[in-house]
């Protein structure tokens, strides 16, 4: 039992309620709430590997005080084995994402209580919510829990968007709603199916429940599930065709919200996937519509990126672009391929709140996100437009910045797995990354400044710029030294590569 | 007329009538390079066809070079299909429940 486990997911829902209730104080939310987002990547770290056992109930085979009583007939079988209690599993690569999502969350929340004229308790209530629902949504071992979570986690994104008071928030929230109302439901669908056909909602027993022949993993229910829970995989990431509202979504929120909220989609993304690789691995067609839906999503959310004016819709086709790459890899299902995959979904979610907040500073300045309007923001500004310069740089892949190393990890694994089409694609797509950031970062820093632009705000609150020196500094860090990252990630891509979990 | 005026000509001609936004030398050369993306990421793409068999690899690439060359410019069409209303973003998510379900309730049973 490690309490520190289950704290990860009940902090920061402590959090967002106290904050709440210090509704309209202005400088003690600013206090408070930046000494208890320190807590949110301070608790992964002081964690120790392991499991976590709500209520205490742990299985059979690990309390024999209790099993030395009961009958033959429950101790000499599975049940002996069985999870009865919702559990959390604490390992490596938990670790790394339970880190990356909460130094993000940090920083997000850092900037918003400096870039918005009154911090609002409410604001950081939905942030704190999110974040506690997307660490349980990659903690959880059970897979009802899963879903709980994942509705948490969708409500807090609304929320966040919502809160943003920017114009057409209103609608586009409602629209991600509407969809949500279609795409969660056939995702718990999916679950009962699993449940229905396996008894079971602890993911290991399911798993357990398959390999050793408890249950048919032919039956065509099961298949029916695995179709459903990937149609809600497909929700709660933003990939097509949930692709384009997922952008709206990015675009009507806050740039510290809209920082947040993609690194939710990332996560959830990385939650969802490997759980769909650990239980349904024994058919090899789940590999190749993970590849498929994953090259689409590549293919759109680029060459859609591209046509776009507004900046934070720019980013937003970006994102669910660079998703494709994270699905490569993870369908590539070698542990090479996993490995990079996974090393792609933290450098994303950082390199993409690293854009948002730094494109965020001209919206802060200027009030304006189209680039059509912008232009000169380099001589107001020249360390943020070095710094967006690098992430963008980062986020197509150039040396020596993270993204560069997982990229060529996924082309290599690409390479390895006897695809080199994906590799091929992938290059293609990273030089067409490359030029829309181009594109946006001449018509925003390079260009003259047109006469009607007016700079609303000079000054840049310090917040962000440390919130971006920080996220730079891990993204060069990890450009340079990626086995920081990648022995954290080896045991869980080497797991799923051998269909040990 | 030129090709670039062509290209331009065409771009207006499939823009919706209430996208009043005009069509530069930058939103061009974008639709330019949407279009040349997308339809060299499908062809790479069909070539993995190969793994199941070369003759559907081959056929296949050619019908798909042919129907994009025919249907060109694609991505003023594309950009259409993906916007904001809720009407083509239900019909599409609706579209592709059906594709994931049949592909793994047939596909499956029968590979």
């Amino acid at each position: 039992m490690n309490l520190l486990i289950a704290l990860m997911v009940i902090v920061p829902i402590l959090c967002a309620l106290f904050l709440n209730l210090l509704h309209k104080r202005d400088r003690t939310i600013k206090v408070v709430t930046v000494l208890l987002a320190l807590a949110l990547p301070a608790l992964p770290l002081l964690a120790n590997y392991g499991l976590h056992y709500f209520g205490g109930y742990a299985p059979l085979v690990e309390n024999p005080t209790l099993s030395a009583n009961l009958p033959s007939m429950i101790t000499g079988t599975a049940l002996n084995t069985f999870h009865p209690a919702i559990t959390y599993s604490f390992q490596s690569a938990q670790q790394l994402f339970v880190f990356i999502l909460g130094l993000v969350a940090l920083l997000a929340i850092f900037v918003s209580l400096f870039e918005t004229r009154r911090p609002s308790g409410v604001y950081a209530y939905m942030m704190f919510m999110g974040v506690a629902a997307v660490t349980a949504v990659i903690l959880t071992d059970d897979i009802f829990n899963l879903y709980v979570f994942f509705e948490i986690a969708a409500l807090a994104t609304v929320g966040i968007v919502l809160v943003s008071n920017i114009k057409g928030n209103y609608e586009t929230a409602l629209k991600y709603m509407i969809m949500g109302s279609i795409a969660a439901p056939l995702l718990l669908l999916g679950i009962a199916l699993l449940l229905g056909v396996t008894g079971n909602v602890n993911i290991t027993d399911i798993i357990y429940s398959l390999k050793n022949g408890l249950v048919d993993p032919q039956n065509p229910v099961l298949l029916m599930a695995c179709g459903l829970i990937i149609f809600g995989w497909l929700y709660g990431s933003g990939l097509p065709p949930f692709h384009t509202i997922k952008s709206a979504i990015y675009s009507k929120a806050l740039p510290s919200g809209a920082a947040l909220i993609q690194t939710f989609s990332v996560f959830i993304f990385v939650a969802l996937g490997i759980i769909i690789l650990r239980i349904f691995s024994y058919l090899p067609f789940s590999q190749w519509v993970i590849l498929g839906v994953s090259l689409l999503a590549m293919i759109l959310g680029i060459t859609m990126a591209i046509l776009q004016t507004d900046l934070k819709r720019m980013i937003g086709f970006l994102a669910v672009g660079e998703l494709g790459y994270i699905g490569i890899g993870l369908g590539l299902s070698t542990a090479y391929g996993i490995t990079a995959g996974l090393f792609q979904a933290v450098n994303e979610a950082m390199i993409t709140a690293l854009l948002f907040l730094g494109f965020g500073v001209v919206l802060y300045q200027t009030g304006v996100s189209d680039t059509r309007k912008l232009g000169g923001m380099m001589v107001k500004n020249p360390l943020v437009a070095l710094m967006v310069l690098l992430a963008g740089f980062a986020m197509a892949g150039v040396p020596p910045l993270n993204a560069f190393q997982s990229k060529l990890m996924l082309i290599q694994g690409s390479i390895k797995a006897g695809l080199p089409e994906l590799g091929v694609i992938m290059i293609l797509l990273s030089i067409v990354t490359f030029m829309t950031f181009m594109k946006a970062f001449h018509a925003v820093y390079l260009r003259p400044q047109p006469v009607d632009l007016e700079i609303k705000n000079e000054k840049i609150p310090k917040a962000t710029l440390i919130a971006m020196l920080v996220l730079l500094g891990v993204c060069l860090i990890f450009g340079l030294f990626p086995q920081i990252a990648t022995s954290y990630l080896q045991p869980l891509a080497t797991s799923l590569a051998g269909g040990m979990l | 007329m030129n090709l670039y005026d062509l290209i331009v000509k065409k771009i207006k001609d499939i823009q919706a009538a209430g996208d009043e936004s005009p069509v530069t030398n930058i939103s061009t050369s974008s639709m330019l390079t949407a279009e040349i993306t997308l339809v060299s990421s499908i062809l790479v793409a069909l070539i993995m066809l190969r793994l199941v068999s070369k003759v559907l690899m081959i056929v296949a690439v050619l019908v798909v070079l042919f129907a994009a060359l025919t249907a060109m410019p694609l991505m003023p069409k594309f950009k259409k299909e993906q916007n904001d209303s809720l009407a083509s973003m239900m019909f599409y998510v609706v579209i592709a429940l059906a594709i994931v379900i049949t592909l793994f309730y047939w596909g499956n049973l029968n590979v």
